[in-house]
C-alpha cells in the first residue's frame, strides 16, 4: 500500500501547476516524460485497487488481455492524435482527462494486466507499441506543416526523432529478448544448479 | 554432487592462494598497471611545470608552450593513467573472481593494449610536435593535426575490444552459472564497462566527423554538435572513474577492515543507477552554452543531480559499514567507533581519505550542475579545482590504494610494514597537496581568476593581482604532488620487483544478503535499454535543436 501513497503523491506534484506547464511547455517532454509519469503514477496507485476490488480484476481481466487493451487504446489516443495535445493545454477539462486517464484507465489496468500475459502476450505488446512509436514517428517527421498551435515547428521535429529513438531501442530490445535466453533469469532450483556445474 | 562441487572450489581456491593470481592474466595486468604509473610520473612532471609556469613561480622556456603542456598533462592524466589502470585492475578482479579469463578473452585485451599504446604514441607526437594544443577536451573549432584525431580512434577501438572481452566473458560467465547472481565485483565490471563503451560511441562519432575537417576535405563542421558528443563521453568517463573507485570501496575496503558488504542488493542497485543516469550528466558543462535554450538548462538540472542519489546510496552504506567494524572493535559512543578503524593500514587510510574527499567534491558537483550556480564558477578555476578534487582525490587515491594489494597480489609478493608505511607518508602528501592547490583553485575560482589560460597579469590588473597569492599556493601544492607521484611510482616499482615474495590475498568481503539476490538485477540488456532511454530523453531536444536550428559551421581554427 505504500507504493499507492507514492503514487498518489507522484500525481499530486506532476499535477500541480508550475509542475504540469514545465513539462507541458517542450513537446517531446510532454508526450514522452509527462504522459509516461503519469502512466507510473497509475501503475504505483494499482496497488490499492487490486487489494481493494480483487473480485473486479479478477472477472474483468481473467488473462490481463481486456486490461493491455485498454492500455493500448488509451495511451494510443493520447500520442497519435497531435491536436489533443493543444487541446490539452488549451483547456483545464481536458488536461485533467489526460491526467485521470492515463493514471487511471492506462497505468492500473497495466499493473494488473503484465503479471498475467505470457511471454507472448508480451511480445504482442511490445510488437505493437514499437507500430505505434514508428507511426508517431512518421507523422511528425512526414509532416509538412505546423500539428499544434502551441508547439513551433521544429519542436515537432524533435519529437519525432525522439519517438523514433525510442522505437529503434523497442527494437533493439525485442531482439535481445527473442534470441537470447531468458530463463537464465530464473532462480535456479537446487538440482539444477548441480546439474549444470557438472 | 555437491560434495564434488565443493572439492573443486576448495581445490581452486587453495592454488589462487599459492599462485597469486592465474600467471597469464596477471601478466596482463601488470603490463597496463606499469603503463599506468609510467604515465603518472610523465603527466605529473607536465603537471608540475604547469603549475609552476600558471603561479608565476618558473616560467616555461620558450621552446614549450603553456598550453601544449596542458594538453599533454591532461591526455596523459586523463585519458592514458585512469584508462590503463581501471584495465589492469577490472582484469586482475575478474581472473580472480571468475578463476581465470577465457584465452580469446585475454587475446582481445592484448589486441586493445596494443591498439592504445600505438594509439597513444600517436597523439603524445603530434602533441608534442606542437600540433595538437588544444587541450584534453579537442573539440572544435580548434583543430589538431588529423594524426592526432587517428590516434585517438585508435585507442577507443583498444577500448572496445577490452570492453567486448569484459562482456564475452560475462556471458560465458552466466552461461556457465545458470540462476546464480555474478559475483559482486564482475557485476561492477559489467557496469564500469558498460558505461564506458557507450560513452565512448558519441566520442568516436566526434573523431570520424573531426578527421576529414583537420584534413581540409569537408570544409566546416557543427561546433554545438561535436561539443555534445565529447562531454556526452567527457562527463561519463570521470563516473567511470569513480566506478572504479566504488568498486573497490563496496568489494575490498570491508574486508581489509574486518567487515562485511553492507547489502549485497543495494550494491548492485546502486551499480544500475549509476550505469542508467550517468550520461546525460555530461550537459551541465555546456550549461553556459548559449545555443541550449534555459528550459532546457533547468529540466537537465534534475537528470544531472539525480546521479547524486545513488551517491548518497554508497555513502550510507560505507560508513554504515565502518560503524560496524569500529563497534565490533570496541568502539563506544556516538562517533567513538571511527577510532577503532584500521587509519594506520594505506588500503584503508588511502581510499577512506578518497571517499571523506567526495564529501566536498560530491557537493561542488551540486553548484557546477545548478544552472544559475554554474553561471558563477563555470570558466573559472574553480572547476579545475573540483575535478582535481574528484579525479585525483576520490578516485585516483582510491587507485593508490589499491596498488598496495593489487600489485603484491599478482606479483606474488606481500606488503611490508615499512612499505605499508611509505604508503602512509604518500597518502599524507598527496592530500596535503591536493588540499592546497584544489583548495586555492576553488577559491580563487570564486574571485573570478579564469581557467585554460596561461599566466598573465592582465597589463598589470588590480583583480588579477589580486589573484596572485592563492597561485603561488597552488604551484606550492603541484610541488608536493610530484613528490607524492614520485614516492608512489617508487612504492610500485618496489612492490612489483623488490618486496619480499608470499601470499597476497585479493580482498573480496562477504555479504550476508548474498542468497536473496535476485535474478532480475542481471537483466543488462533491459539496464541498457533504459539507459539509451535516458540518453534518448536527455539528447533528442538540444540535438535535434543543434541540426535544425544549425548556424554556419566552423572551418578549422588554429591558435598557436
Amino acid at each position: 500500500m505504500k507504493q499507492a501513497l507514492y503514487g498518489f503523491l507522484l500525481f499530486v506534484f506532476l499535477a500541480l501547476p508550475p509542475v504540469a506547464n514545465l513539462l507541458e511547455s517542450l513537446m517531446i517532454f510532454h508526450m514522452h516524460m509527462q504522459m509516461p509519469l503519469f502512466i507510473v503514477c497509475g501503475f504505483l496507485i494499482g496497488r490499492f485497487f487490486q487489494l481493494k476490488f480483487p473480485r473486479f480484476f479478477a472477472k474483468w481481466n481473467t488473462n490481463g488481455v481486456p486490461g493491455i487493451l485498454l492500455f493500448t487504446i488509451i495511451t494510443g489516443y493520447w500520442m497519435l492524435i497531435p491536436r489533443l495535445m493543444d487541446e490539452a493545454i488549451a483547456s483545464p477539462a481536458v488536461e485533467w482527462f489526460k491526467f485521470l486517464s492515463l493514471t487511471l484507465l492506462a497505468g492500473v489496468p497495466l499493473r494488473d494486466s503484465w503479471r498475467k500475459l505470457g511471454s507472448v502476450g508480451k511480445n504482442v505488446v511490445y510488437g505493437v507499441f514499437i507500430f505505434i512509436f514508428l507511426a508517431v514517428a512518421g507523422i511528425y517527421l512526414g509532416a509538412k506543416n505546423q500539428l499544434c498551435n502551441n508547439y513551433q515547428f521544429y519542436e515537432q521535429k524533435e519529437l519525432g526523432f525522439g519517438t523514433l529513438f525510442v522505437a529503434v531501442c523497442m527494437i533493439i530490445f525485442l531482439i535481445y529478448l527473442l534470441f537470447t535466453d531468458q530463463s537464465e533469469f530464473t532462480e535456479a532450483k537446487p538440482e539444477q544448479d548441480c546439474a549444470n556445474s557438472d | 554432487m555437491e560434495l564434488a562441487l565443493n572439492k573443486t572450489q576448495v581445490l581452486r581456491q587453495k592454488s589462487m592462494k599459492v599462485l597469486g593470481a592465474k600467471v597469464q592474466d596477471a601478466q596482463l595486468s601488470l603490463t597496463y598497471i606499469a603503463v599506468s604509473f609510467a604515465t603518472l610520473l610523465l603527466g605529473g612532471i607536465f603537471g608540475l611545470l604547469q603549475g609552476l609556469d600558471r603561479s608565476g613561480i618558473m616560467p616555461l622556456p620558450s621552446w614549450l608552450n603553456y598550453y601544449q603542456v596542458l594538453t599533454a598533462h591532461g591526455i596523459l592524466m586523463l585519458l592514458v593513467f585512469t584508462t590503463t589502470f581501471v584495465i589492469g585492475y577490472i582484469y586482475a578482479g575478474l581472473s580472480h573472481v571468475y578463476g581465470g579469463i577465457l584465452p580469446q578473452v585475454r587475446r582481445m585485451a592484448w589486441i586493445g593494449f596494443g591498439l592504445m599504446v600505438v594509439g597513444v604514441a600517436i597523439v603524445v607526437t603530434t602533441v608534442a610536435m606542437g600540433d595538437a594544443s588544444v587541450l584534453y577536451t579537442f573539440y572544435p573549432p580548434l583543430a589538431a593535426s588529423p594524426y592526432f584525431y587517428i590516434g585517438l580512434v585508435l585507442v577507443v577501438l583498444g577500448l572496445w575490444s577490452v570492453s567486448a572481452g569484459v562482456f564475452i566473458n560475462y556471458h560465458y560467465w552466466r552461461k556457465t552459472h545458470r540462476g546464480q547472481p555474478t559475483p559482486l565485483f564482475a557485476f561492477f565490471a559489467m557496469g564500469i564497462f558498460v558505461l564506458w563503451f557507450f560513452a565512448s560511441i558519441p566520442l568516436m562519432i566526434e573523431l570520424v566527423t573531426l578527421i576529414p575537417w583537420s584534413m581540409g576535405i569537408v570544409p566546416t563542421v557543427n561546433v554545438m554538435l561535436n561539443r555534445t558528443f565529447f562531454w556526452t563521453f567527457g562527463h561519463t568517463v570521470v563516473n567511470v572513474w569513480y566506478f572504479v573507485a566504488v568498486s573497490a570501496w563496496y568489494v575490498a575496503v570491508p574486508k581489509i577492515i574486518g567487515g562485511k558488504i553492507f547489502s549485497d542488493k543495494l550494491a548492485r542497485v546502486v551499480v544500475i543507477l549509476l550505469v542508467i543516469l550517468n550520461l546525460p550528466g555530461g550537459f551541465h558543462h555546456q550549461i553556459v552554452d548559449p545555443a541550449i535554450s534555459t528550459g532546457v538548462k533547468y529540466l537537465h538540472a534534475f537528470m544531472s543531480m539525480s546521479v547524486a542519489f545513488p551517491s548518497l546510496m554508497t555513502c550510507f552504506a560505507m560508513f554504515a559499514v565502518f560503524e560496524r567494524v569500529g563497534r565490533k572493535n570496541g568502539g563506544k559512543g556516538l562517533l567513538g567507533w571511527y577510532k577503532k578503524l584500521p587509519w594506520g593500514d594505506v588500503r584503508f587510510l588511502a581510499p577512506m581519505i578518497a571517499m571523506i574527499a567526495f564529501i566536498p567534491g560530491g557537493a561542488g558537483g551540486i553548484i557546477n550542475t545548478s544552472n544559475q550556480m554554474d553561471q558563477v564558477i563555470h570558466n573559472t578555476l574553480w572547476v579545475v579545482g573540483h575535478f582535481h578534487l574528484t579525479v585525483a582525490m576520490t578516485a585516483v587515491l582510491t587507485f593508490f590504494g589499491i596498488c598496495y594489494w593489487l600489485i603484491p597480489y599478482l606479483t606474488g609478493r606481500v606488503l611490508t610494514p615499512a612499505m605499508n608505511k611509505v604508503g602512509v607518508i604518500q597518502t599524507i602528501v598527496w592530500t596535503f597537496g591536493m588540499t592546497l592547490m584544489s583548495g586555492s583553485q576553488h577559491w580563487v575560482g570564486l574571485l573570478g581568476d579564469p581557467r585554460r589560460t596561461a599566466y598573465t597579469t592582465y597589463n598589470g590588473s588590480e583583480v588579477a593581482a589580486s589573484w596572485d597569492p592563492y597561485e603561488l599556493v597552488m604551484g606550492i601544492g603541484a610541488i608536493f604532488l610530484l613528490t607524492a607521484v614520485i614516492i608512489q611510482v617508487c612504492a610500485v616499482y618496489h612492490m612489483m620487483f623488490r618486496s619480499p615474495k608470499g601470499n597476497t590475498e585479493f580482498p573480496i568481503a562477504e555479504a550476508d544478503d548474498i542468497a536473496t539476490t535476485p535474478m532480475w538485477l542481471e537483466r543488462w540488456g533491459l539496464w541498457i535499454l533504459l539507459m539509451l532511454l535516458d540518453i534518448g530523453m536527455a539528447y533528442a531536444v538540444p540535438v535535434v535543436d543543434f541540426i535544425v536550428n544549425a548556424p554556419p559551421g566552423s572551418p578549422p581554427i588554429r591558435t598557436w
